[in-house]
């Protein structure tokens, strides 16, 4: 909290794109998920969970490790398979067949932890392989985007690089560019600041502020409290595969009842 | 002084004979060279397909091409070619000496490169893949965009090496009739019985085409390596 300023900034405009939501209540929501488990094997880590996020809210979801955060967040988008519940994405529930779930993918970006940045391709082809290949797009056409998006990143010297040879947080921002490059309604991030150097987190969350600003809908697993209490419409507080509390930034962060998220805020320090 | 000077008379005569034989056994080399190039060739579209194979996840693909891998690491390859030879048009399959002995060196050497190129594909974060379908890519775009190419990469220090067995291995085929160099080699020796130079010369031969072989290999792994740090 070491700008007070900004933070009510950031507050009223996303009170605005709250309200735009609200709005358009007649209209579904953007994911839906109704009753989730999920197991490996004997055991269960998601045990029964019910979410909705409209369009462009932005959700953080917290907990410690190991409370089923991130296998939430991958199966939204089918890299784990769930074993029960339903998943709706505007309002249409998705129908687990090879081609439905691609189609899923194209709608959903995400952006991973370690980057997974393809390291035989150029910043730009990494950006472009996701139009060229899945979408068929001509590649004059793909590279136009490509460098749109690699300039929103704040990457545009760095066209011709290989990821090896640039930083985390350029990786980082490369990453997300390759997943907007596909034109997702929603863009899933999976703790996309922890593989971080600290210097290196601000111009990533930088690019995913503008994103929010731009209205993006965004569910973000995160252990930055500050980002999240920034940023975030709405914090899910998840804890051995239960929701155990959800609300606005405020209440989460200021009051929150559940004495296990008490607990959890006590030990970070944010 | 004159063991000196018969020495020199030795020498002389050794090379002598050395530079009669080295434009005779091009023949010879030619036959392993064109042995050879259709092992690796053929050997690595065996060693792919097998892979692929393994990978759709098929269960009597997968089985198939166990017992493959099996039969070949298993049995020599001596005795796999006789039996394509000699065992075979038996049951009525009959192929040229060269067709028999461009089957069999392929054959092997697929098995052999069909595990080299599984280690490499295994050997790729599961993150390239995950990020590749996370795109929308289905599996086997996934793993022609972004999997393979990266496994060949890793892969070319043991195709290489695999390679260079494979050449060796050639003259196996000397044994179902087929003149190549080391076939030449005993030829010549029995015509002249002067065993050291003519050996000197097929290793002489076999160290040419393998050395080329390598340096070539070490020139494309650099070339590969750009985008590494």
């Amino acid at each position: 909290m070491n700008d007070n300023k900004k933070v009510v900034d950031e507050r009223t405009n996303q009170t605005s794109d709250q309200s735009q939501a609200e709005n358009s209540a007649n209209t579904p929501a953007m994911i839906e998920i109704k009753n989730l488990h999920k197991y490996f094997g004997e055991l269960e880590v998601l045990k029964g969970i019910n979410m909705t996020v409209e369009e462009g809210e932005v959700v953080c979801m917290i907990g410690s490790s190991g409370s089923g955060k991130s296998t939430l967040l991958r199966c939204i988008n089918y890299l784990e398979k769930k074993n029960q519940g339903d998943i709706y994405i505007e309002g249409k529930k998705v129908v687990e067949t090879p081609k439905a779930i691609n189609a899923i993918r194209q709608k959903v970006g995400m952006v991973f932890q370690r980057f997974h940045l393809f390291p035989h391709k150029t910043a730009i082809e990494n950006v472009m392989e996701g139009p060229v290949t899945v979408k068929g797009m001509e590649k004059k056409e793909a590279k136009e985007l490509a460098l749109k998006l690699l300039e929103k990143v704040g990457l545009s010297d760095k066209e011709e690089e290989y990821p090896a040879m640039l930083s985390g947080g350029q990786q980082q921002r490369v990453a997300i560019a390759r997943a907007l490059a596909m034109e997702p309604k929603v863009m899933l991030f999976d703790e996309p600041t922890s593989a971080l150097d600290p210097e290196l987190v601000g111009e990533v969350l930088g690019v995913m502020k503008d994103l929010a600003r731009d209205g993006m809908t965004m569910i973000i697993v995160t252990h930055e409290m500050g980002f999240a209490r920034e940023v975030g419409d709405k914090i899910i507080y998840l804890n051995e595969g239960v929701i155990e509390e959800v609300g606005t930034p405020e209440k989460l962060f200021n009051n929150p009842e559940n004495p296990r998220l008490q607990a959890f805020l006590g030990e970070i320090d944010f | 002084m004159e063991l000196f000077s018969e020495m020199m008379q030795n020498l002389q005569e050794f090379f002598e004979v050395v530079f009669i034989y080295i434009p005779r056994f091009i023949p010879g080399v030619i036959m392993t060279l064109q042995l050879s190039a259709l092992s690796i060739v053929i050997g690595t579209v065996f060693g792919l397909t097998a892979t692929l194979f393994k990978m759709t996840k098929i269960k009597p693909l997968e089985k198939l091409i166990d017992v493959y891998i099996s039969i070949v690491r298993g049995t020599p390859l001596l005795l796999q070619l006789i039996f394509i030879f000699y065992a075979l048009p038996e049951i009525g399959i009959t192929f040229s000496p060269f067709i028999s002995a461009a089957i069999g060196l392929a054959f092997h050497s697929g098995a052999y490169i069909s595990e080299i190129f599984r280690g490499a594909i295994e050997s790729i974060d599961a993150g390239q893949r995950e990020a590749a379908i996370s795109l929308g890519m289905n599996k086997w775009q996934a793993m022609k965009r972004i999997t393979l190419p990266q496994a060949f990469k890793r892969s070319v220090p043991s195709l290489g090496n695999q390679f260079i067995i494979a050449i060796k291995d050639s003259s196996l085929a000397s044994a179902i009739t087929i003149t190549e160099t080391l076939m030449l080699t005993r030829q010549f020796v029995a015509a002249t019985f002067n065993p050291w130079p003519i050996f000197f010369v097929a290793g002489l031969y076999y160290m040419l085409i393998t050395t080329i072989l390598s340096k070539a290999l070490l020139r494309l792994e650099k070339r590969l390596k750009v985008y590494e740090r």
